[in-house]
This record gives C-alpha cells, structure tokens and sequence, in this order.
C-alpha cells in the first residue's frame, strides 16, 4: 500500500472564464482508501472527479497550475483514455454516459477498447451485471430504464474495466432509500473484495459515516477539511459554514442537548450503533437517578 | 418512438448479419434513383412495405411521416405540372390555362403531362426512400451497425462515431419534444393552430436551444466515451461476432435479383419522363 493519487499546489479555471473553480489543492490518497467529497452545489466537486482522470483540462481545456500524479503518472501528460485503465470515472449525468442501445453493450464497450480477448469480456460482464445487480436487463435499452437503474449500468460500465480507482459523481442522486444502500454495498465491496480505491461525490451522510474512511471537504474551490468522518461529523462550525449535513444520529444528539440534555461534542454519535449506545447510557443515567 | 430509434424486436430482419443489411440499404438506394417508370417504383414501394412487415416494425410510425410526405409529392406534381422545363418538346395538357378573353394575363399558363409525371416519379421516390432508411436503423443495435462497418473494412474509431452521431438524432427529436409540450403547458398554441408562417417562426425557435443541447451533448458523450478507454488502441475487440448464415446469403441475393430486375423492367417498359 502507498500513495495512489497525490494532488500538488492544483489549480483550475474552465476555458473563458476568470476564476479559478479549483484552487491550490494538495492533498494525498492512500491505495485502498474510500474518499468521500463532500460540499454545496458550485463548490467544485465535479471538477476536481474530471481532473482526476485528466478530462479536465484535456477535453474541456481552461488552464492548470500544478500537478495531479495517480499511480505515477501525471494526468496533464497522459491521454484520458489511457488514464482510463487506471482510474475509472462515472460522471454525474446518467443519461449522457450511456451512448449504446443495450445494457451489455454498455458495459461491453470499455473493456472492448481495452482489446480484452472475447471469453474475457463475456465473463467481465456477466460479473459486472451480477455487482450492480441488472440480471434480468441485458438486452434492454439504457435509455428506458429507471433513474437507479441507468446509474448502475453507468457504474457496472466503468466497473467492468476493473480500474484501481473508482470516482463516483453523486452516483445515488437518482435513487430512493434502497437503491442507494444497494449502491454503497456495491462499492463498500469493491474495496473490500478487489481493494480498489474509491471517491465518492455525494450529500448522503449517513452512508458516508458508515462506509467512509475520510471526508474531503470542498468550499469555493478549496479543501478547507480532510479528515475522519468522526472528526468531520463533530465540528459544528465547520459543518454549518459548508452547508453539510451530518447524519441524523448526529441531529439527534443535538436535538436532546437543545432539550437540557448535556452530551459532550466529542461524544455525539454518527453511526446507528454509536447513537443506540448514547441512548441506552442516558436512559441507564436516568434510571440510577431514580 | 421514433423512425430513427432502434426498434427492440426479434424477427428475421433483427438477426440478419448487418452487413447484409448495410448492402441491401445501399442497393436499394441506387436502384430507387435508377428507376423512373410508375409502375415499377410501385413494386419496388410494395416490397420495402413487405420487408417493413416482416421486420415486425408497427406502420403507425410511418403514417404521420406518409401525410406530410404525400402533401409534399401533391406539392410536387403541381410545381412540375405548371413549370417542368428540362426535356425537349414535352407533352401539354392544357394551354392557356387563363382564356384569352381575360386582359393582361389572359394566354397564360400551360400544364405539361411530363411535369405532372416527373412530380409523381419523384415525389413516389423521396417516399420510397424515406421508407427504406429506418428499416435498417430501426433493427440493427449501434454496436451491430460499428461492427458490421468495422468488418467491411472501416476504421472502428470512425465507425462508432458516425454510429453514436446517428443514435444522437433520437435523442434530439425528444428534446424538441418536451420543449414543445413545456411551451404548450404554458398556453402556447401555434404548434396546433397557427398560420403556416406562425407555426415556422414557433419551430425557428427551437432551433437554437436544440443546436446548444445536440453540441452539449456530443460533448458530454465524447468525454463518456473516453473516460472508458475509446480510442487508447489501434485495434479493439469485439463481444459480438458477425456470423453471415446461409439465410442470410440467400436472402441478400434474392434482393439484389429483384433489383436486378426491376431495373431490368425499367427498361424494359420505359421511363415515364
Ligand atoms: N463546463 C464548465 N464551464 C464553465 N464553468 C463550469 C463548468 N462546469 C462547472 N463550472 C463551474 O464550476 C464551479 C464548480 O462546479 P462543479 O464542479 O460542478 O461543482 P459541484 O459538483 O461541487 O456542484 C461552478 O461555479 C460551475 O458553475
Ligand atoms: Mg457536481
């Protein structure tokens, strides 16, 4: 294990434009890590996930300062599509990232540009329908499935390519309660089963506190936090002034202290489990009161 | 649903090779424009009718297409009937239209039987060939259609981008759909029942959102394909495979013959112009 994505003084500002969206990042990725990025809407999420796999600046031009290095190669010297086989991206708009007229063309198309030999791809996308859980709709048309749907054939297409990293941009936004808990155990198994790295773009806090082992937070561009979702979850300031939401267990604490309760910042809980043993101690204090 | 939307289905003309369709679709094509005599453009609109009901595609979709198209061949008959200028010494129905008697104009006006003809011919052509095109597109998937060029010999990074340009027009005519339908929630009418240069000034409008969206979106497929490696080889493998049956042949050959003869009747009878 070792650095996978290192990010040196980056920064960014799309073409005919004056401001730069992404400004003097340095942070670095750990081989394995789940990343999630989080922040407002504008704050430059879905830029950062494009330079990452060198779309930005290659297909959408603008001008770049500093290096982004994944896996010792540098995203502004190598073609997108080579960095492909690296870093696999699935982008925010499921509709535009679906080009074939079938589900398993969809997912055939990667791994054909990769010049896998046939038995390969047929055993990559029977495995990779069997993960995002689309048995059933290989001969469908893209197009006309559901919101949920179309993001896990988009998923099971990048993940059909086996890359290192994942990058996900809000690859739950279409998806009720359950798709989405089906979507994060997907990608909790791809790093768990193929130690792959994952970043994840994404609103949903409790899954995050639950799956995530550290937290980007983006503001205007900047990093202004990267830290254990523990960490992240408990700072109040921060939180308000990035307009994140932390988990509800977390609002919870909150709510009992705003109701004369006294539960230490330290100690709120963000997991169900932490919540329940917050619960049954205050419950246990009571009870010794009486 | 569209006439330019791959129609899922399974009939014979589903499963054919794609390169015996591409074929047939060129074939077709050039025979239509070699074919000047009534009678056997009708034979040949006969069987594209056939083939359209072997390949199980619903005929509704067509038929809105069909009115414009038959106003249009109408349009056509007349123009050419009132102004048909090439050939020499061409027949004439009625000269003057306008009787001498009236002033100014009167004397004026010849309807030409070759005009009438010609407009028929080539409004009955367009229609044929309006009906040829989205059998293939209609039964054939995008990766049937790179692959089939890519095995006759095409460069596959051109194939897939003429293919995936071509899966773009669907998109768009939805598009324009929903902007039409937001603009007739709002209470606009013109699309129904506006005056002809209304309807075209309200369809003008459209344009400039639509170009944005197409140009928007060929962009944003772009970087989608490739974000998944397209273009990262000189050569690419292929899932599918081509596998040309015997019925297949057989079937190809059976067309060009017909082809064959009905250029042959063609001649054989004359044209009409
Ligand atoms: N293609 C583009 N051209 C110009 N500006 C863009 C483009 N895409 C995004 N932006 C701008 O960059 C900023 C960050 O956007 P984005 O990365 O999409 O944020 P997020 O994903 O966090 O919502 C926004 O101010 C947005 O308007
Ligand atoms: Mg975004």
């Amino acid at each position: 294990m070792g650095t996978i994505i290192e990010a040196k003084e980056f920064s960014y500002c799309y073409p005919r434009r004056d401001n730069q969206v992404l400004k003097d990042l340095n942070f670095s990725i750990e081989e394995g890590e789940f990343i999630a990025i989080m922040g407002r809407n504008g704050a430059g999420k879905s830029t950062l996930c494009q330079a990452l796999d060198g779309v930005i600046p290659h297909l959408h031009g603008g001008t770049v300062w500093g290096d982004i290095i994944v896996d010792g190669l540098n995203t502004q010297e190598v073609e997108v599509a080579d960095m492909a086989q690296k870093i696999g991206i699935v982008l925010e708009d499921p509709e535009a990232q679906l080009f074939t007229t079938r589900v398993d063309d969809e997912m055939a198309f990667g791994i054909e540009n990769l010049c896998l030999p046939r038995e390969e791809i047929i055993k990559r996308i029977a495995w990779a329908t069997k993960v995002v859980r689309l048995e059933g709709y290989s001969d469908r048309e893209p197009t006309a499935l559901s919101g949920g749907q179309k993001q896990r054939c988009a998923i099971a297409a990048t993940l059909a390519m086996k890359p290192k990293i994942m990058v996900l941009d809000e690859p739950t936004s279409q998806l009720d309660p359950i798709g989405t808990y089906e979507v994060f155990d997907v990608i909790k198994s791809l790093k768990e089963e193929y130690g792959m790295t994952i970043l994840i773009t994404t609103h949903k806090s409790e899954h995050i506190a639950q799956y995530a082992d550290r937290i980007m937070v983006m503001e205007e561009g900047k990093i202004v936090a990267f830290d254990t979702p523990q960490v992240i979850f408990r700072d109040a300031r921060l939180l308000s002034h990035v307009a994140v939401r932390p988990p509800q267990v977390s609002s919870l604490a909150g709510y009992l202290n705003s109701n004369g309760q006294n539960i230490k910042r330290e100690d709120f809980p963000i997991l169900v489990e932490e919540a329940e043993e917050m619960i049954r101690s205050l419950m246990g204090g009571k009870k010794d009161g009486q | 649903m569209s006439i330019l939307d791959y129609h899922y289905g399974d009939s014979y003309i589903h499963r054919m090779d794609p390169r015996v369709k591409m074929i047939l679709l060129i074939l077709l094509t050039i025979v239509v424009f070699m074919i000047s005599n009534f009678y056997v453009l009708l034979a040949m609109f006969a069987l594209v009718m056939l083939v359209w009901k072997t390949a199980n595609l619903p005929l509704k979709n067509i038929i809105g297409y069909m009115k414009f198209l038959l106003s249009l061949v109408a349009f056509l008959i007349v123009l050419q009937g009132l102004f048909f200028s090439s050939g020499s010494n061409p027949i004439i129905l009625v000269h003057p239209i306008i009787p001498e008697s009236v002033p100014v104009i009167g004397g004026h006006g010849t309807v030409y039987l070759d005009g009438i003809l010609f407009g028929l011919i080539l409004g009955f052509r367009l229609l044929t060939l309006v009906c040829i095109m989205p059998i293939f597109v209609m039964t054939t998937t995008i990766g049937e259609t790179a692959l089939g060029l890519v095995k006759l010999g095409m460069n596959y990074k051109y194939a897939y981008m003429t293919t995936t340009a071509l899966n773009l027009i669907p998109t768009l005519q939805d598009e324009a759909r929903v902007v039409m339908d937001a603009q007739k929630m709002r209470g606009f009418q013109v699309f129904e029942t506006g005056k002809f240069m209304e309807k075209m000034r309200a369809y003008s409008t459209l344009v400039v959102p639509l170009v944005v969206g197409a140009m928007r979106r060929a962009q944003l497929m772009g970087v989608a394909m490739e974000a998944r490696a397209f273009g990262v080889k000189k050569t690419r493998t292929y899932r599918d495979e081509l596998n040309m049956r015997k019925i297949d042949l057989a079937a190809g050959v059976l067309v060009a013959f017909i082809c064959v003869g009905m250029v042959y009747f063609n001649g054989l009878l004359g044209g009409w112009y």
